[in-house]
């Protein structure tokens, strides 16, 4: 058959905007198909540009994002950002790839070169493969795993190895400290993340992520939707879930591992050019695939908002959301101060734990409760009174009050 | 406390109130961020952004950078007021300044520089030469986009770069030009009515010698 | 087959070089390599649920919890480290011949190696949740109490609040 044949007798659904986002995938499937190349090879090329494609288009994000996060701050700091290189700074990501790349690479005498090397290549890997479960339309999973949670929290662990191999190789004092803060930080702060995927998992019934978002489609009372984040215990989980993936990215507020003012960079501090350029792409990519992951459980993925606006694009949606939570993000990047050590496991440990692991029985009766008013009933209690105990009770006097000053006084 | 301590104290703060929302404050901040970017887009008066090149911060009257000349009326080598008396040169901390007097074919002084030389990257902007000038002739000026890459002359500035007119010394200073200028002025007319006196006394006293003449005349032709 | 004969000389290198390796970092990371290649082993022969979980416990957490207590009790002694090589072989033998004899045995009597392949067996995640929760329930709440109370005794172990009230609830 020529390859026009095969284009005619291709899904005739192939231009429509629906399948956009697999149009490279299957125009290369389809010309090897005519080219009578075996199936394994058809596959293998369809998967590489399915890689491809998530790849390329979150690398674009990413220069993208890194413009935007800078003219964002500056407005919020009432100056302009960027505007120098090309009209509006739009070129100021290829001025910063182009300066990355031509900086010298410095690895300290004492520091071993290996581990140096290969902490910020380990550092990309675990975020592009956790890119490559999230479903990013109807018709678009890049890689099908039922297994999708567990895959991206499992890759996700491999960055704290990173982190210390990066803290270790460098062989100075700041990395290594950088190195332990940033470690315990990340450990403390998964364990509120996997719990409070926990009770989607549960209601769900299912660790497939685009089984999960499937579960949330519908609407209750005609125009809300059914996501998970409308619920009591999907409220709660949702909100631990941001604030945990905010210290997993080690975004501001906890951005103790690289705060320039305290620890010069952490971790990264004995890195130059390009291997600077890695991390700074591993911790943007990492926002990405758990901003992604967090608008797939508990925003409804690429579930439409309202019932009429199932006509644009899945896709669509989905980026949509996705730019709202990085909005949010940089939003909270401009407003909070650094969070402290101390403070910050004190969140975790004390405030986050409990109210993630409380989200469990909440979901459960949630779900035998049948949703509705019962549920509602049931769950708001039960996750309420708790989060007040901990807050106003137990947490009053770590608030701030009227400093005394001890010689000022006497 | 100690009451016989007499340290000036400022009342004391506001007790925060007893019980708020968790989290107010977190979202008051917010509120104040998402200000802050709807804002600078339609009020400008809240960007303090200054886009140099193409735009200059304005410089205060107080700031001084390096001396200039200053000439009155429009020929800078008529109206120079520096007569070349080598005070500032004297004075001048780092000896950037070199001065030459211009003199005539017989040695005898034209009060004023033949050679006229500062050294922009010796001089430390201290200001001294202007205070010790007797003729109101060397100021500081606010210019400082002058960087060059000529490291050797680039930085020597003679004569024809330091002359700059009163008119833009009042232009940089204007409350130390006007003093300056009135000063001046006054000075001026004192001289002026001094010199008018004079001439009246002189006219005065001629008269006064005519009448005299006269009288003595009349009376030696009649006997 | 040619995944596995690339794999295992792979995961017996790495197991080695965690073993014989003088410098406990470099050790740690090499035993983190082992497992992480074992997981991939279970990734091959088909059981993705183990291999996911043995990916997340042991690179993820065991190995992290290694690395971490390197980085606080250890700021690199290189000179001990490399003293410290192991000197004595024959009761190293002595110590490990034995238990490998049993595991061999153990293993022989229910794989018939080398016989035709064992077809993958599909346990599904909610088999193996049921399982646990209600056959093998009191051997988790054990663990469950086990890790509690290691937890307590680590956190009473390590801060001592008479030496530095430095935070508010200590003192």
């Amino acid at each position: 058959m020529t390859l026009l044949e095969n284009l005619q007798h291709a899904n005739p659904a192939l231009w429509s905007p629906e399948w956009l986002p697999r149009l490279p995938q299957r125009l290369v499937e389809i010309l090897l198909q005519s080219c009578g190349a075996p199936d394994w090879l058809v596959t293998l090329a369809g998967l590489f540009v399915a890689a491809g494609t998530v790849v390329g288009v979150f690398l674009s994000a990413f220069a993208l994002l890194s413009l935007i996060e800078r003219k964002t701050l500056a407005r919020a700091q009432n100056r302009i950002g960027p505007n120098r290189a090309g009209w509006f700074g739009i070129l100021q990501p290829v001025a910063d790839g182009i300066k990355m790349l031509t900086k010298e690479d410095i690895v300290p005498a004492k520091a071993e070169w290996l581990l140096h090397l290969a902490a910020p290549i380990l550092i990309v890997v675990p975020p592009i493969l956790a890119l490559g479960v999230i479903p990013y339309g109807r018709e678009w999973v890049p890689v099908r795993v039922e297994l999708g949670l567990l895959f991206f929290f499992a890759v996700g662990t491999l960055t704290e190895l990173s982190v210390f191999m990066a803290g270790w190789a460098s062989g100075s004092k700041f990395p290594m400290l950088g190195a332990m803060r940033a470690i315990s930080q990340m450990v403390s702060y998964e364990l509120p993340l996997m719990i409070s995927a926990l009770g989607v998992i549960m209601v769900t019934g299912s660790l497939s992520l685009p089984a999960i978002v499937a579960h949330q489609a519908g609407f209750h009372l005609g125009f809300i939707p059914a996501w998970n984040l409308f619920t009591p215990w999907g409220l709660s989980a949702g909100l631990i879930f941001y604030v945990a993936s905010i210290a997993e990215a080690n975004r501001c507020p906890f951005d103790l591992p690289e705060g320039e003012s305290e620890i010069v960079a952490g971790h990264m501090t004995e890195y130059s050019g390009f291997k600077y350029a890695l991390f700074f792409m591993g911790e943007y990519l990492g926002l990405f695939s758990i901003a992604g992951l967090g608008v797939t459980l508990f925003l409804g993925g690429w579930q439409a908002p309202l019932p009429g606006l199932g006509l644009v694009p899945s896709w669509i949606w989905f980026f949509a959301k996705l730019a709202v939570v990085i909005m949010s993000y940089l939003w909270i990047r401009a407003t909070f101060p650094r969070v402290r050590i101390d403070q910050l496991m004190r969140f975790a440990w004390l405030c986050l734990i409990p109210m993630a692991l409380l989200t469990i029985p909440a979901a459960a009766i949630w779900h035998y409760a049948g949703g509705g008013v019962l549920g509602w009933l049931a769950t708001v209690p039960l996750l309420l009174i708790p989060w007040v105990v901990l807050t106003v009770v137990y947490n009053r006097r770590l608030a701030p009050t009227t400093r005394s000053y001890t010689f000022a006084d006497s | 406390m100690d009451p016989s301590s007499t340290i000036q104290r400022l009342p004391a703060p506001p007790q925060p109130r007893r019980w708020s929302l968790p989290g107010w404050g977190l979202i008051q901040g917010l509120g104040v961020t998402a200000l802050n970017i709807v804002q600078s887009y339609y009020r400008k008066e809240r960007m303090t952004t200054v886009q140099y090149p193409e735009e200059r911060a304005p410089i205060s009257p107080n700031f001084r950078n390096f001396p200039f000349l200053c000439y009155d009326g429009s020929d800078p080598v008529a109206g120079l007021r520096c007569t070349a008396c080598s005070i500032c040169e004297k004075e001048c901390p780092p000896q950037c300044i070199y001065i030459v007097l211009d003199r005539d074919e017989n040695g005898k002084s034209l009060k004023r520089p033949r050679i006229f030389d500062i050294d922009l990257s010796v001089c430390m902007n201290c200001g001294i030469c202007s205070e010790v000038c007797p003729f109101d002739s060397i100021y500081m000026d606010g210019e400082y986009e002058l960087s060059t890459d000529d490291r050797f002359g680039g930085l020597l500035f003679g004569l024809d770069r330091l002359s700059k007119s009163a008119d833009y010394h009042m232009q940089l200073r204007p409350l130390q030009a006007t003093e300056i200028a009135t000063r001046r002025k006054a000075d001026e007319d004192k001289k002026l009515a001094a010199q008018a006196a004079k001439l009246a006394k002189a006219k005065a006293d001629k008269e006064k010698k005519d009448q005299e003449m006269a009288e003595s005349q009349p009376e030696g032709e009649s006997a | 087959m040619t995944p596995l004969l690339i794999l295992t000389p792979l995961i017996l290198l790495a197991a080695l070089g965690a073993v014989w390796n003088a410098r406990p970092v470099h050790a740690a990371l090499l035993l983190a390599l082992a497992l992480a290649l074992i997981a991939v082993l279970y990734l091959i022969i088909g059981a993705d649920f183990i291999g996911l979980v043995q990916f997340m416990v042991y690179v993820g957490a065991i190995a992290v919890l290694i690395v971490f207590s390197l980085l606080i009790t250890r700021p690199g002694d290189e000179a001990e480290e490399l003293a410290r090589r192991p000197r004595s072989l024959v009761t190293g033998l002595a110590c490990v011949l034995p238990v490998l004899a049993i595991l061999v045995y153990a293993v022989s009597r229910v794989v018939k190696f080398p016989d035709a392949p064992v077809e993958n067996p599909s346990v599904s995640i909610a088999q193996v949740g049921q399982v646990l929760f209600t056959s093998y329930a009191p051997a988790v709440l054990t663990v469950g109490v086990l890790l509690t109370a290691v937890m307590i005794g680590a956190a009473l172990f390590a801060r001592d609040p008479g030496k530095n009230p430095q935070f508010p609830s200590d003192s």
